[in-house]
């Protein structure tokens, strides 16, 4: 007689798949998962710890350094939350200029994710196709700041470089390039019979879930839960902000909503060249004592960052609530749960876009 | 036996397997290398093929400045790569710690102690061309001759 035993699927730390070490305990039912549980704590580096008693100057490496994927991010909200201690004054051209710099930085995340996906899910002419459009957007972002990942662009009281006449007409360039590249990449994305076998009704993540278990950005919003950040922030609202929302809280949904939140950005990156005047982009400011908690929409979710200083603008407590964690849990716990098979696993993981190193800093 | 030597230093020249391990870095030089298999750079084209995975690896790339979880896990996937084999340190985190060697740090830079480190690939991150240029300038020196390196 065929028997079914319950066995327990360990993944990683060391995994193809894996961009970062961690450790995902599957029970399985022959290959269907029942349940999963998942083991952090293989990149933990206590920068938190190193940012206390340390000025700004200091604390805006630091927090660019919690991720690699997402730094521009980190550096806005860390040194935005800073400028509310002391109210700096931002000038308009240096907050256009952090959105452009922020937008960048999202679409090389959102395709590095989707390469990632299609890596997984073993399409690998779509991935390649994907990472070499990213090479696009960290071309753009090089253009602008000098550097390709750590960029420390973004400062209190505004950013270091201007962004010149050339320099923005080869940026317009690049946007348009990245839009009609990916027009035909999403249209295979739709088109592949294949993809839709692998993505389509896998990892099923519903709203009430994704209330439930708190989690953020892509993944939520592709479960229909608005909570979206940057519908909240200044110069978002300027800009006429709205997120962009899924019914399907499948693989497939998270993946296209990616697709479709860079067709977006490259859309308020070209509102925010039209809407730009010239101008100073740097007013200064000095860093005085006080707490702030400020939160941004980092690629994958809410960021928040909780600052207190010192008279001397050092950081006397600082704690930092990545999007990751929700969402890492999330996945393990709700859409891993009756997947089918042992790489179904894997590529549902990958949807969720996980950072290990945001999460565990 | 000079013809066989020949041969396998042909095959091995355009054969480089390589495994990336992160032992606590902040993701930069992960998605640096990442960059690396892009059309733009084109790792496959000089014979390097990234799987990922220590059985079938030449060369071990390391990011991070090693955190304690990792003091006996380096070692395992260390030992599963069989030889000829050499690491590569990837980025400042595994030469010095970089930004993370400060008070109350839970990192143990340099990984130099733990594992013997071939090559140093300095910058936070360092480019793609440059993690591409120390793997091509250090296969040949590990795997060229290698049955005669004793003579």
């Amino acid at each position: 007689m065929k028997k079914i035993v319950d066995v327990s699927l360990p993944i990683g730390p060391v995994h193809p798949v894996f961009k970062e070490p961690c450790r995902i305990k599957c029970v399985t039912n022959g290959e269907y998962v029942t349940s999963a549980e998942l083991e952090l704590g293989y990149v933990k580096k206590g920068i938190e710890r190193i940012m206390v008693g340390r000025p700004w100057q200091e604390v805006m490496f630091l927090a660019e350094r919690v991720c690699g994927i997402c730094s521009v991010i980190h550096n806005y909200v860390c040194i935005e939350g800073m400028e509310r201690i002391n109210d700096i004054p931002v000038p308009d051209r240096a907050e256009y200029l952090r959105v452009v710099l922020n937008e960048l930085d999202r679409i090389q995340s959102h395709l590095l994710a989707n390469y990632s996906y299609c890596y997984t899910i073993e399409h690998e002419t779509l991935a390649m196709y994907l990472l070499n459009l990213r090479e696009t957007a960290m071309d753009a972002l090089e253009l602008i700041t000098g550097a390709r990942v750590t960029c420390s662009y973004i400062i209190p009281g505004g950013v270091r470089f201007d962004l010149t006449p050339e320099k923005e007409n080869t940026l317009r360039g690049m946007l348009d390039h990245i839009d009609s590249e990916l027009t035909r990449f999403v249209h295979m994305f739709k088109g592949g019979s294949m993809i839709a076998l692998r993505s389509k009704d896998v990892g099923m993540f519903t709203r009430e879930e994704a209330i439930e278990s708190h989690s953020v950005g892509p993944t939520a919003r592709a479960s229909n839960l608005d909570n979206d950040c940057r519908l909240f922030h200044p110069i978002y609202k300027k800009l006429e902000f709205k997120s962009i929302l899924l019914d399907d809280g499948d693989n497939y949904s998270r993946i296209m909503l990616r697709f479709l939140e860079i067709f977006q950005s490259t859309k308020l990156i070209r509102s925010c060249l039209a809407q730009m005047e010239p101008g100073i982009i740097r007013g200064g400011g000095i860093i005085g004592e006080g707490t702030s908690k400020w939160s941004g929409e980092a690629p994958r979710g809410e960021l928040t960052y909780e600052i207190s200083t010192d008279e001397f603008g050092r950081v006397k407590k600082i704690s930092i609530r990545t999007p990751s964690i929700m969402n890492i849990e999330a996945c393990v716990h709700y859409m891993l749960k009756g997947v089918d098979s042992a790489a179904d696993v894997t590529s549902t993981y990958i949807s969720s876009d996980p950072c290990i190193a945001c999460n565990e800093r | 036996m000079k013809a066989v030597q020949d041969l396998k230093n042909a095959v091995r020249s355009r054969s480089i397997h390589v495994c990336y391990v992160n032992v606590g870095s902040c993701n930069g030089c992960d998605i640096e290398i990442l960059a690396c298999l892009a059309p733009r750079y084109d790792i496959e084209q000089y014979g390097i093929y990234v799987h990922n995975n220590p059985r079938e690896a030449d060369i071990l790339l390391i990011t991070g400045g090693f955190s304690p979880q990792w003091e006996d896990k380096l070692k395992m996937v260390w030992d599963k790569i069989p030889e000829p084999k050499a690491a590569i340190a990837i980025g400042n985190c595994p030469i010095s710690g970089c930004v993370f060697n400060r008070e109350g740090t839970y990192l143990d830079p340099p990984v130099s102690k733990h594992i013997p480190i071939s090559a140093e690939v300095p910058g936070c991150p360092p480019r793609p061309t440059e993690i591409l240029a120390a793997v091509l300038s250090l296969a040949p020196v590990i795997f060229k001759d290698y049955e005669r390196k004793d003579e």
